[in-house]
């Protein structure tokens, strides 16, 4: 297959993976949230929080909608564009996914019309369930969705026959050697990146003084949800890099540290790496932290170099690196917000502080930004394979004509690029308008004829 | 047990033919009424459970995917372009059902436009991939080696409008069961005049299979026999709906429809069984391994049950005709309506008439 067919097919698989990325990392999140004020709503009663209910499915109503239909675009592209590859790993992947579908999909896609649309059409309790079980799905999807793509990155369980890879041990293929370590990394960056809209929009009505009571509220409650999980990110963060990609795919580490020889003890802050060349045009280094990170405090460990990987299995140091500390340095400014606001908590003044309000609304995409970053590093890291070590890329790509892909690619970045302008537009209005005033009771009115007897 | 698979994925299209057939059909109906309420109405109609009916879609394609790795691989490539167009329509149709059920009321005309022209053209484009399909795939060694265009032809063309007209029948009796008053009459008349088209266009379309690779061959006297009650069937779901369309019960139509639905599907594998992809890949060849068939079987099998409880329950929460949702709207009418309205009874109490599951 052409080289312009493989690179057109991989632009393409990129850019509608990384917009379905978008939406489940901040739906997952918000379903959950939505299922604890909903519940906290039908415990206390308190009208505030059914206030916070309305308004952020709203937002999710939406956002899960686009995850959805970019979602199926996926599935399917799996077998347009990569059909060989479809049918080199469909007897391991398929029912991997075909588990999300029937354990997840169908339970989201079953319950969401009641979530969305049960408010006043069905009891309370009903909606609650729905909102409830909405929440498991998703995290179902990302439990069977990392196992998948694990799979792909640290293949296990499997023999080869006729050039199809076949389950051999389904325990092996599911638990994996980077399941454990990437989901619980995957999972908490979901949440994470959900708070962070969720305390970014709420900071917004604080920095404007509107909506106190609901914002504050919301506020406290996601700075105080990242507070316990960002510690726990860095640390999972350090185990997927030094449990997971340095011993099983050592030619990812050694692309997203930024080394071409195996001598630097230092960290590398910014490079311009030379694919051609095999060295980097600039480097900014602090000196022994690398060797830290690597658990020497003596600061005399190095990292590992490209260069030690033969040329055609490198993969390109550019997007790896770069989608690395995009991930790293939004951790690192997340860390320093998430303190500041616990300083601000204790001095009382995390409502009062207006600085730190508009600071945090800036913040709002950060969480989405890491985690496409971090599936920039561990998509293009794996590089040239699909399936490590087993299966190269070029080898997956369908027969298809260039003109065939550049018509799909071009369709896709339009549709993409309106609805992204769309969604942004949607929220901000949405933010712009508020939330409903508070005093407005779910169900008052007395049941209504049908709409058509009405004279409509 | 590949053949057991091969059921269940025959199931997946079959539900999904029936369930985003209505909401598709429902979508293209949308593009000929001009009336803002009524228009809402079609959406709200659609917006609890597309997404429920479409997940059958994605459950044929990953259970095709996983079950019979090779016809997927190949099938898909041959179909990209109405496969790719399908996939755009249903990506513009999906985000313009939310956008106008999150808009204060009213149909806003760009996503009125996405929502109809999607569902038409998503329609289209599925019966141009089952004709390009059964116009038979150029195949070597288990790799599609035709060409992109190879797909589009009379035929193909012919089982694409027939698809978009059977949908809209499907919308209209759907709407029939839902809705009253002037919504109800218009899809009586719309539901008549596209089975009245749907009639003519399959009975082409079955008669000119015969000229495609795929044929009409029916090779053994049982098969015959099935064939010509399906046919029976189909026939008489028809009429049931015609009837349907002019008078109560409302499910009359619906019901016609269904089983006409059925039997065409039961028909179309009577003829291909045991080809997937025509001219020639078999289920046997395009099958995956047994350690597969068996997870397939027991993990995705046994939840099948659940899944299609999941999809009725989807339908049984908001079953009866549709009303609007008594709830303070955030603005527009029904919020500057509510804001008069003196408060009420505590929140606790059981909210509607609509009385849902307990
Ligand atoms: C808000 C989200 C978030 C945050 C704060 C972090 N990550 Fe991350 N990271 C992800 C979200 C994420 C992710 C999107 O969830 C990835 C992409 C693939 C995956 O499984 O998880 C990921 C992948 C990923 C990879 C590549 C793994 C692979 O090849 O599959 C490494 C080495 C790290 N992470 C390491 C870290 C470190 C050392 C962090 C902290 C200092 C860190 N991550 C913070
Ligand atoms: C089960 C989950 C996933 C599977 C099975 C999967 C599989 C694949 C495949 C088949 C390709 C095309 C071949 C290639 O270029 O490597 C690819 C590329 C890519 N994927 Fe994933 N992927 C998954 C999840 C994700 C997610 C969630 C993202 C990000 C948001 C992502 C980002 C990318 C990127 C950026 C590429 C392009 C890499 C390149 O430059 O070639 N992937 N992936
Ligand atoms: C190659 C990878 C992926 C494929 C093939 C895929 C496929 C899909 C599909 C088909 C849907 C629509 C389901 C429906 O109809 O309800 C969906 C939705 C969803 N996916 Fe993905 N997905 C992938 C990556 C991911 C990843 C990495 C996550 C991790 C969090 C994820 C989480 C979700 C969630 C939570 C939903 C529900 C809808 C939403 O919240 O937006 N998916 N996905």
């Amino acid at each position: 297959m052409s080289d312009t067919m493989v690179d057109l097919s991989r632009w393409q698989f990129a850019l509608t993976i990384a917009f379905h990325m978008t939406f489940p990392a901040i739906t997952v999140g918000l379903a959950i949230f939505l299922a604890f004020v909903y519940g906290a709503y039908l415990r206390t009663r308190k009208p505030v929080y059914l206030q916070i209910f309305r308004f952020w499915k709203r937002i999710f109503a939406v956002g899960f909608a686009l995850g959805v239909v970019a979602g199926t675009v996926i599935t399917f592209e799996f077998g347009l564009n990569w059909g060989p590859f479809a049918s080199a790993t469909g007897p391991v992947i398929g029912p991997i996914i075909g588990m999300e579908v029937v354990t997840a999909f169908f339970v989201e896609a079953g319950f969401i019309g009641v979530m969305l649309y049960g408010d006043g059409r069905v009891k309370e309790r009903t909606v609650f369930l729905a909102t409830v079980l909405v929440a498991i799905g998703t995290v179902l999807s990302t439990t069977w969705i990392i196992a998948a793509n694990s799979w792909l990155q640290t293949p296990a369980g499997y023999k080869i026959v006729d050039g199809q890879f076949q389950p051999s041990d389904w325990w092996q293929v599911v638990f994996n050697p980077s399941f454990g370590w990437r989901f619980p990394h995957m999972l908490l960056g979901v949440l994470i990146s959900a708070a962070w809209m969720i305390t970014g929009i709420s900071a917004y009505y604080l920095a404007r003084g509107r909506e106190q009571a609901f914002a504050r509220r919301t506020l406290s409650l996601a700075l105080g949800v990242l507070a316990v999980l960002l510690p726990f990110q860095l640390d999972v963060g350090d185990h997927v890099a030094g449990s997971y990609v340095g011993p099983h795919q050592l030619s990812k580490l050694e692309a997203l540290e930024g080394n071409w020889d195996s001598t630097n003890t230092g960290y590398n802050l910014f490079v311009i790496p030379d694919m051609k060349n095999g060295r980097d045009k600039v480097k900014v280094t602090v000196p022994k932290v690398g060797s830290w990170i690597a658990k020497d405090l003596s600061g005399n460990t190095p990292t590992p170099g490209l260069a030690s990987t033969p040329k055609d299995e490198r993969p390109n140091m550019w997007p790896t690196f770069w989608g690395f500390r995009v991930m790293f340095y939004g951790s690192m400014l997340m860390f320093a917000a998430v303190l500041t606001g616990l300083v601000l908590r204790l001095r009382r003044r995390l409502y009062s502080t207006t600085w730190f309000h508009r600071f945090l609304v800036w913040l709002t995409p950060i969480g989405v930004l890491a985690i496409i970053g971090g599936w920039v590093t561990a998509e293009t890291g794996r590089q040239p394979w699909v399936v490590y070590g087993q299966l190269r890329t070029a080898d997956g790509v369908s027969h298809l004509s260039t003109g065939a892909v550049v018509f799909s690619v071009v369709g896709f970045v339009l549709i993409y690029l309106i609805l992204a302008l769309t969604w942004v537009a949607y929220v901000v209005r949405q933010v712009r308008r508020g939330p409903l005033p508070s005093d407005l009771e779910p169900t008052l009115l007395p049941p209504a004829e049908p709409v058509a007897e009405m004279g409509v | 047990m590949d053949d057991a698979w091969f059921a269940i994925v025959m199931l997946s299209v079959s539900m999904y033919v029936l369930l985003d057939g209505y909401d598709l059909g429902i979508g293209t109906l949308l593009l000929l009424d001009r009336d803002e309420r009524r228009r809402r109405e079609m959406v709200e109609i659609v917006a609890t459970a597309w997404d429920g009916n479409e997940t059958w879609l994605i459950l044929f394609g990953v259970a095709a995917w996983a079950g019979l790795p090779t016809a997927y691989g190949v099938m898909l490539p041959a179909l990209y372009i109405p496969l790719i167009v399908m996939l755009f329509s249903i990506i513009a149709r999906g985000a313009a059902i939310e956008l106008i059920s999150t808009a204060n009321d009213g149909v806003p005309f760009r996503w009125g436009l996405a929502f109809g022209l999607g569902s038409l053209i998503a329609s289209f484009t599925q019966g141009v991939a089952i004709g390009g399909l059964l116009s038979g795939v150029t195949v070597t060694d288990g790799v599609f080696t035709g060409h992109t265009w190879d797909f589009l032809n009379a035929y193909s063309v012919l089982t694409g409008l027939a698809t978009v007209v059977l949908y809209a029948t499907a919308g209209a009796a759907f709407l029939r069961l839902k809705t009253e008053g002037p919504l109800r009459d218009r899809a009586g008349a719309a539901g008549r005049v596209s089975l009245g088209f749907t009639a003519v266009l399959s009975l082409v379309a079955a008669l000119s299979l015969g000229a495609t690779p795929t044929g009409t061959h029916l090779s053994s006297p049982l098969r015959v026999v099935f064939f010509v009650i399906l046919v029976v069937v189909a026939v008489a779901g028809g009429v049931v709906a015609w009837i349907g369309f002019g008078r109560r019960p409302d499910r009359l139509a619906l019901t016609g429809v269904v089983a006409a639905e059925v039997a065409g599907l039961l028909a179309l594998l009577d003829i291909l069984v045991p080809r997937v992809v025509p001219p020639g890949l078999t289920i046997g060849e395009a099958g995956a391994p047994g350690a597969t068939f068996v997870v397939l079987l027991v993990g995705i099998g046994l939840n099948i049950p659940l899944v299609l409880f999941y999809s009725w329950y989807a339908h049984h929460v908001f079953r009866g005709k549709y009303r609007e949702p008594q709830l303070a709207r955030p603005a527009g009418l029904s919020a500057s309506a509510q804001a008069l309205r003196p408060s009420g009874p505590p929140a606790g109490v059981p909210s509607t008439t609509d009385g849902a599951v307990s």
